[in-house]
Parts: structure tokens; sequence; C-alpha cells
């Protein structure tokens, strides 16, 4: 989740009155924050991805002020006419086709704004801009460079600029080969014939987007006027962008003006403030949320989440959205709206009407009755991953790779595949214990994965029941007598054994158990290979069933 | 008068006959007891007064390897002034040696002796007797020790004491400390053998023939020591996660929830398309979701239900929402994965029971592509619960949880507003561990989109909450290490209590 370190010097000045980093920190959590770390003059808090507008403190301010009451509303933005264009190229539609822009003038900028700036450049590119794919921006020294501009392509070799924090001169193609930007996004233009590029009147470049900007616009503490272009792949996104920005350069003290982004058939006029409408109906808040709230009080709670609403008729608001909150899809968002405007903690905990009789899943009650039969013969329980690896399940069993079920993506070799029977996660067990005294018996009850033609996924989710007992006198008398008590006390009387080839067994020593023609499974004596395979020392018994099988007898 | 086991019995007996005073080793060699069984009667015996154990210290010395072998020729100095007497009391050095046999490594030492001893002296490679030399009181005690090994250093004359520190400095002789214990009857004692001791044979083990044929009337039970420690037991067991996952479940069953259960392998559809987490969500970025490479892709559900969650995607269909305005693709949602959360089991029953109330519970295994370390597993267990029915609202959610939390005994409950793609309005819970005296995040919680239940049908509120329970195990148990609990190491499952106390 994206964080933003509130600087209690700066936020006191956004909120217009000095607050304490205690009362900040008890605060911001009504505020859907959580308080990642309290210190002498800052707090740093994590956000959720949605609020974008939480990516400056300007933003977190905004919202702080309604949550306490001091400012409630929608917080108005001066949007004055510019007269700076922008030409967008035909050709650019290949490649990356949308481009929006805005001035700001008259700020003050010093380091910490710089800082700020790049950070929340950074979250947008992160959370509406996906990694720079959807919109990635442009904040440019407007005093460096001379308008009229233009969005254009060009050759990957076709032109030369001083790329951001360098010294030297390169082609865009050697921007994607050698420079660290470049290296890291150049998916996003290298398939291209022509690269991006916005350029001013005289053809000095402002940017490669989504790439990197030119050291010549590069913004420092003389800085007073800032001319920024958001480009992308999706309008809305490059538009919302836009919109976050420009408003939390607007609380930082800039005024706002509009440029002309002229297309070959149309001309945006941005940025576009325009509050978003949304009609939210009392009563459906009021189901929702478990209250009883007038218009009055809807209203008020909005107001204190920075929105604006009026009553269009009984019952009914029309709510307005500033621009700048992005996340506000639908009715049921205004209604979380009013939730958190009234103050989560001050909403009752009620318990729900509904009477119903609970029941355990038919699986539950099958395993915790085997559980039980296991643990009075003396087993104890195991609970393995169904991820593992085609060494310990099938390699060190001497078996081979039959039906894996496999990952694209395993995190390490260890886990790679999914288990389709038990018995190799219990071997591993023994290893794990092998310093612990003897006799050792154990049992898992649990998933396995098979694969299967006729399902949805292909695959098919399976209980099976292993067992082992480990000890110096362990065989298949044993491990068999096991089974047979634990079919007997599942209420089954005829179950057929049969001498069996299995290589994890000794032969001789395994059988398979069915009943009624039905093969539950293999029972034996492990195999001293495998044994040594797992670096064990004492003969084993062991035995797996597919306990499914009997499970869905029972259904 | 003490009842008297047989070995204690044994013990006083072997004592008389001893005249009253012996050691263990002797008590040992006249009753036939073991060493043990005498020593736990002794204790007992001492602690009735009916004997005294007198401790004595003594010095054992004995001869060492190299001193046996001087016992058998002579010391080397003993061994060079014979021959020197011999070859006529003045003879070169070599010669001497060479008459005596000494060994190489033994010469200089010799040559050493000599002269310390003053037995004689060397000149210009001749050596010259300076007398002839008696006995020494450390030849005397090499050879009483070749008669008998070891011998007790406070038994010895005094002159013989004195050589035994020169011994041991030259590595001859070895010494040892011992503490001699000597036991003594009593008068107690005394009397108690006097009026005649009949031992009576002891059984340890009742047997089924003693008990059928009466015959343990006639037989002594041996009396236990029941406080010596015994060997240990392991009860088969429960696996600690398991106990777990049936309290929680146990739980929910007596909040009247029904338990469901669906696939661990989910498509990409039920998983994150149905939940109306947008294709290019990072949540289903390939660094936080296993996807399968066999098989790859899953069907599907019918055609009704993917072009409503299509479009809801794409442009809020009829759902009144925006949507997330882009190109929905049904390859992408066909892409099997290992189900990030329940909520793909619980969104599947849903869609299958559209009818009101529904209250489903699951305690179930979800996946994250996660390196495994002390805080993290890529494999673990969701809790989740949800409650569908016509007039269900936030507070009711929040009550729910209050009283869930609280059968966990978890009596604080704070809420916080949150975040989640597929509920609004959502809250995050935080409890108090009194055990932590901290407050803990615990279960995430909302209303699941309209976005959500529209293009599956689902026409009333549904509320929805869940957690991870390792999170939960890891306060229960105290455990600071994750990885722990599916190790199966079985000393660990072992030690864990079944009750917590």
């Amino acid at each position: 989740m994206p964080t933003i370190t509130l600087d209690k010097e700066r936020f006191s000045s956004y909120v217009g009155r000095n607050i304490s980093v205690e009362d900040m920190a008890k605060q911001l959590p009504w505020l859907g924050t959580d308080i990642e770390d309290v210190a002498q003059d800052s707090v740093k808090i994590e956000y959720n991805p949605n609020r974008v507008d939480f990516s400056s403190i300007a933003g977190v301010a905004r919202a702080f002020c309604g949550l306490m009451g001091w400012e409630t509303g929608l917080p108005k933005y001066d949007v004055k006419q510019g007269n700076i264009t922008l030409t967008v190229d035909k050709s650019v539609a290949q490649v990356r086709p949308y481009i929006v822009c805005a001035t700001v003038r008259g700020l003050k900028i010093d380091s910490d704004t710089i800082r700020e700036l790049m950070e929340l450049q950074e979250a947008l590119h992160w959370m509406i801009g996906r990694d720079r794919k959807k919109a990635s921006i442009g904040v440019h020294k407007l005093d460096a460079v001379t308008p009229p501009f233009s969005y254009v392509t060009c050759a990957p070799d076709g032109v030369k600029f001083v790329p951001l924090d360098k010294t030297e001169e390169m082609t865009p193609q050697d921007v994607l080969e050698k420079h660290e930007k470049g290296i890291a996004y150049k998916s996003q233009v290298d398939w291209a014939p022509r690269y991006p590029l916005v350029v001013d009147c005289k053809g000095q470049i402002l940017s490669f987007p989504p790439i990197i900007n030119g050291e010549l616009t590069k913004v420092d503490e003389n800085t007073h006027d800032l001319f920024i272009e958001v480009t992308g792949t999706d309008l809305n996104a490059v538009q919302r962008s836009l919109n976050v920005l420009v408003t939390a350069l607007a609380d930082m003290g800039g005024t706002i003006e509009t440029v002309n982004v002229t297309y070959s058939d149309h001309v945006l006029v941005t940025p576009d403030l325009t509050p978003q409408k949304m009609t939210l109906n009392v009563d459906f808040s009021n189901m929702r949320l478990g209250l009883d709230f007038s218009e009055k009080q809807t209203i008020d709670a909005l107001q204190k989440s920075r929105l604006d609403a009026k009553i269009v008729e009984k019952g009914v608001l029309d709510v307005t959205i500033p621009a700048y909150r992005t996340d506000i899809l639908h009715e049921i968002d205004l209604v979380e709206e009013v939730a958190v405007g009234y103050g989560i903690f001050r909403l009752e905990p009620t318990k729900p009407a509904t009477v119903t009789t609970g029941k355990k899943h038919i699986v539950t009650e099958i395993t915790t009755a085997v559980r039980q039969i296991m643990i009075g013969l003396g087993f104890t329980e195991a609970l393995n991953f169904v991820l593992t690896n085609e060494d310990d399940n099938y390699y060190k069993m001497l078996q081979k790779p039959e039906g894996l079920v496999t990952l694209a993506n395993p995190v390490s070799t260890d886990y790679s595949i999914i288990r389709n029977d038990l018995l190799p996660s219990l071997m591993k067990n023994l290893a794990v214990s092998k310093h612990h005294v003897f006799p050792q018996r154990m049992f898992e009850v649990s998933d396995v994965i098979k694969l299967d033609d006729n399902s949805e996924t292909y695959t098919e989710r399976r209980i099976h029941l292993a067992a082992v007992s480990s000890h110096p006198t362990a065989n298949f008398t044993e491990i068999k007598s096991v089974l047979e008590s634990l079919l007997t006390n599942l209420g089954f009387e005829n179950w057929t054994v049969t001498e069996t080839n299995n290589p994890s067994f000794l032969q001789g020593r395994a059988a398979t158990i069915s009943l009624n023609d039905m093969t539950l499974g293999v029972v034996g004596e492990i195999h001293p290979e495998l044994l040594n395979n797992f670096e064990l020392e004492n003969p084993t018994g062991a035995f797996e069933i597919d306990l499914q099988k009997i499970i869905d007898k029972n259904k | 008068m003490p009842e008297l086991r047989e070995n204690e019995q044994k013990t006083l007996l072997a004592l008389e006959q001893l005249k009253g005073k012996a050691s263990v080793e002797q008590i040992v060699d006249v009753s036939g007891l073991a060493h043990a069984a005498v020593m736990r009667g002794v204790l007992s015996l001492t602690e009735d007064k009916l004997i005294v154990t007198h401790e004595q210290k003594q010095t054992l010395v004995s001869l060492s390897e190299e001193g046996s072998y001087h016992a058998q020729h002579g010391l080397p100095e003993r061994r060079l002034i014979d021959s020197l007497a011999k070859l006529g009391g003045d003879a070169a050095v070599n010669s001497v040696i060479e008459d005596a046999g000494l060994e190489k490594k033994f010469v200089s030492v010799a040559l050493g002796w000599l002269n310390r001893k003053g037995w004689a002296t060397i000149k210009q490679g001749n050596l010259n007797p300076l007398k002839t030399p008696p006995f020494g009181d450390d030849e005397k005690l090499i050879q009483l020790l070749t008669k008998k090994t070891p011998l007790i250093v406070e038994d010895l004359s005094l002159e013989l004491q004195k050589s035994i520190p020169n011994l041991k400095g030259r590595k001859l002789v070895e010494i040892e400390e011992k503490t001699l214990r000597e036991l003594e009857l009593t008068d107690d004692g005394w009397a108690l053998v006097k009026q005649g001791i009949i031992v009576q044979q002891e059984v340890s083990q009742l047997t089924p023939e003693l008990i059928r044929t009466g015959n343990w009337r006639n037989v002594k039970l041996r009396r236990f020591d029941v406080t010596a420690p015994g060997p240990v037991s392991f009860p088969g067991k429960i696996h600690p996660v398991q106990q777990i996952i049936q309290q929680v479940k146990e739980i929910f069953l007596e909040m009247g929830f029904t338990e469901i259960r669906g696939d661990m392998v989910e498509t990409a559809f039920w998983n994150f398309d149905a939940l109306f987490q947008p294709q290019d969500h990072p949540a289903r970025d390939m660094v936080d979701t296993f996807y399968l490479a066999n098989p790859k892709q899953g069907k599907l559900p019918k055609k009704g239900v993917v072009d409503a969650v299509a479009a809801t995607h794409e442009n809020g269909w009829t759902t009144g929402s925006r949507g997330w305005e882009y190109k929905w693709s049904p390859q992408e949602a066909k892409k099997l994965v290992l189900r990030t959360h329940t909520t793909a089991t619980t969104i599947r029953y849903l869609t299958e029971h559209k009818e009101p109330p529904v209250k489903v519970f699951s305690v179930d295994r979800v996946y994250r592509n996660e390196k495994l370390d002390y805080k993290h597993l890529a494999e673990f267990h969701q809790i989740e619960g949800i409650i569908m029915d016509c007039k269900v609202t936030l507070r009711d959610l929040m009550g729910t949880l209050k009283e869930f939390y609280k059968k966990l005994g978890l009596e604080k409950v704070q809420f916080w507003p949150s975040y989640f793609p597929y509920t609004e309005p959502s809250l995050q819970s935080t409890v108090y561990v009194p055990e932590l005296k901290n407050w803990v995040e615990l279960c995430g919680m909302g209303i699941f989109r309209p976005e959500v239940l529209a293009p599956l049908g689902v026409k009333h509120p549904v509320l929805a909450w869940g957690g991870g329970l390792e999170r939960l195990i890891l306060l229960k148990l105290g455990i600071e290490d994750i990885r722990l609990l599916y190790k199966n190491d079985l000393g660990w499952i072992r030690r864990n209590p079944v009750c917590q106390q």
C-alpha cells in the first residue's frame, strides 16, 4: 500500500492551524489511513490505492479539514483561461494517443515542494497510470521553453536531447538502451516505429513520454510557473491524473490556467475541473448503513467528506464530487462518504435480525471423524502445504511424475507443483522429526489436487488420508491393522486386500485396499531405498487412501 | 517399627553378618542385591536411623604405565648405577648405558636423577660414582605397589608418603581421591536384627496369575517410589493449526453459519473478475498471484453471467456504475490461479444461492506469491463469513464481528474506514490483545458492491468479512516464526498443549 509522510509544519500550514503529531495520529485513521510511524515532527501514513488524492500532503489536509469540521463542502478551484496551445500530431495515435495539459503559475517552490511534487507524480504513475502505461506526467519549468507546444513522434534516432539529471545528449534510442528509466520502461514504446515527444515551437524537447523529461525544463527553486503534460493510452486516466495534480498545486498556492490541446478533429481545453454529479437516495444510504438520517443529516455528513449536495426531491440528493475524487464510481461510494463524514466511530454496532441454523460441510464432518479415530489409534496429525516439488513428491518416493498440476510462476524451486498425494509430505515430516523419540506415528487428512477434464478448472480438489508408523519394529502387519481398524470404525465391513506392486513399498509387503470394487488406496511397508532417500533409519509402515470416495458416497 | 522392604531387610542382615560395619561393596557381595537396590535401602534405613553412614576421604596411589615398567626393570638411575658398579666404578657414559641396556628415551632422565640424587657425576664423558646408594623410599613404594595396587596413602609410613610428590612429578604414579562410605548399624539397628528378620519375597508386577489364584494374598507387593521420574508418554493428537481451525468453525456454527468449501484452483474470472477487480489491477500481477502452467486455462460460466460481468467492468452495465472503462478480455478471465481469497468460493456460492437469508462461512487454504520468511507464507488459511439478507446493514456487520471476536476471547474492538475493491462501504477492524498489550489488525469487512452482485443476479445486500487465520494462531500460540506452523516437527506438536491455559 502507498505511504506518505506528513510533515507537521507543512500539514499545519495546509490545514491553517497548529496541530500536534499526536492529534494527527489520533484523527487520521478516521479517514481510512493507517498510521505507519509517528516521529517527532511528522506522521507517516499508509493510504488505500483508490484515494490517489491522498498522494500529496495538500490532498490529505483537504480531507482532514472536512473531517474535523474546519472546512466542509466542495473545495473551490478557480481555473483561468490560458492562451498556451499544444498541437497533437496524428502520428501519436500509433503509440501513445492521448495528451492533456495545464499551466500552474505563481508557485513558491522550495526543495520540500519539489520532493512532494515528485512523490505525487510517482503515486499517480502507479495508481492511475498503472506504472506509466495508462498515464504518465511531465512537469516542466515553463520559462525554459517557448510555447506553442506540440505532441509529435520521431524516429528512434531522429533527435538528440539531454535527459533529466544527465549532461550528455542522447537519442531516444540511446535513452532506451542506456538510461536507467529507459531500460525500466522501454516496453511502453520500443515496439513502435516512431517514439512520442513533447516539443516547443523551436523544436526543443520537453519530454520523451512516458520515459523521461529533458534536462532543459528541470524544475528548480527558481521556478514559479509550471507547464504540465500528461500523456497516455487512456483519456480518462490522463485527465484524472492531471486533475489530481493541479488541484494539489492550487492548494500549494498556484493559479491554474487552461491549455488548448488541439487534436486533428477537436480541441480539448484542459484541465477540466467540472465537478462530477451523482444522485444519492437517502433511503438507500440509510438502509445500507443502518441509520435513520434526514436529508439534512446526510448532506452534513457528505460535506464533511468534502462533497456538496442539495435536495432535488424528497429523499433524493444531487451530489457534486470534486474532480480530484477519482474513486467514486457508483451511488454506493457516496454511502461510504456519508459514513466516513459522520464518523465511523459514531456508528453503534447492532445485531442482524437474520435467524439461521449452522451446518458443517460434509468434508468437515467426515474428516473430523477420521481425525478422531486416527488420534485414538495413537497417531499425531500433520498439516502440510499442498505446494511442493517434483523431487520430494516423486523422485524421492521412487515414483514417476504423472498428471502434474504445475505453477507458471513459482516463487521458489521448493514449491513449484501441487501435490496429488499426501504420503511424500509425511515422509518429509518424519525426516524433520527424526531426532525425536520413537515410535513416531503421524497422519494427515487433507487436500490434494488432481487433473480432471470434466471440471471447469480442469482440476479437482480431493481429500486424502495418509498415515505413517515409524519405529524399530514397524511392519506391514501393524499398519494394515491400523487401516482396517479405521475402516471398521468408519462403519465398513467388506473390504478386500490384494497384493500389489508399488515402487514406494517393499515387494510382497504392499497391498491395495478396495471397497466393493472401488479402489481406496494402498498400504505397505516403505521401501528401504526410499527411507535412505529421506535419511530415515527406522522401518516404516504407511497407507494412503482417497477419502473423497467415502465422502462422495455419504453425500 | 517401620515396615521394611525386601532390599532393606537384606541390607540389615548383611550388615549383621559383617559385624555391624561394612562398605556398600561388601554388602552387595554378601546380600546378593544389586548395587542400586542397596543404595536405595541405605537411604531409607538411614532415614529410619537404623544405620549410620561414616564417610572417610581416602587418597589412593597406583602405578602409572611407565611406573609399572620401571617396577619391573628398576628405576633408570638405579640401572645405570648398578652397571657402573659392575664396570668397576668409573667408566665412559656410553659404555655404562650400553651395559645397562637403557632405552634411549630414559637416558637423560637417568643421568639427571643420578646427579640430583647425588649418586654420580659426569666428568669428560666419564661417570664417577660418589657413593653406593641405598634402596630409596621411592623405590620401596614402587616395590610395594607391584604387590598391591592401589594403596591407601594415609596407611603408609610418613617416609613413603613423602616420596609420593616426587614420583607423581615423574608421572610414575597416579593419585585418586575417593570418599569411602562405611555403614554401621545403630543401636536401634542392632535391636532390630537381634529380634530376627524374616525376609519376605516381594513382587513388583501384579500378574493375572496372582489375581486368578488369589496368591496375591501370600506375596508382598513391592512399594514403589511414586515420586521417581518415569518414562514420558506421547498421545496422538490434533495439529495445532487444525485445532484452531476447528475452534473458529465451531464459533461460526454457533452463530448459525453454514460451512462452504470450494476449489483452490480457480479461474481468474471467479477470483477477480466476478469481484469487480479490473484486469490491470496490481493484485492480478504475476508478482502477487500464482498462475498455473498446467492446466493453464479454465472454462467461463454461462454467457449471460460473463457478458454482464464484462459489461460491468467496461461501462458499469445497468448497475449505475461508471465501471473501469477498459476493454474486458475473456482470455485473461480464463487463466487459472491458486485462489488468493476464499471470496472466490463465496461468490460462486452466492451465484447459486440467491434466496435470502444466506449465512455461510469458510476457513480454508488461500495463496499469495510470496517468498517464505518468518512473517510470510505463500500458502495459508483465510477465515471468511458472509450474511445475505433483505435488510442487513453496515452496523449489523459491525455487530456480527463484535460477537465473533468475543467468542474468540477478544473483547475490545475498533472499526476504521478501509478499502477493498469488491466491498463498499469497507471497514477494517483492530482488536485489543491483552497478552500483547496492543491493538492488532485482524479482519477486513464490507458490503459487496452492486457491481459485484448485480451481474450475478444477487438482489440483496451481502455483508462480508475475512482475515488471515495464521495471524490469529500466532497471537494464540505466542509464536514468532510463522513457518513453524507447517514444519510438522513432531517434537513441537508433542509439546504444544491440546488445551491452552
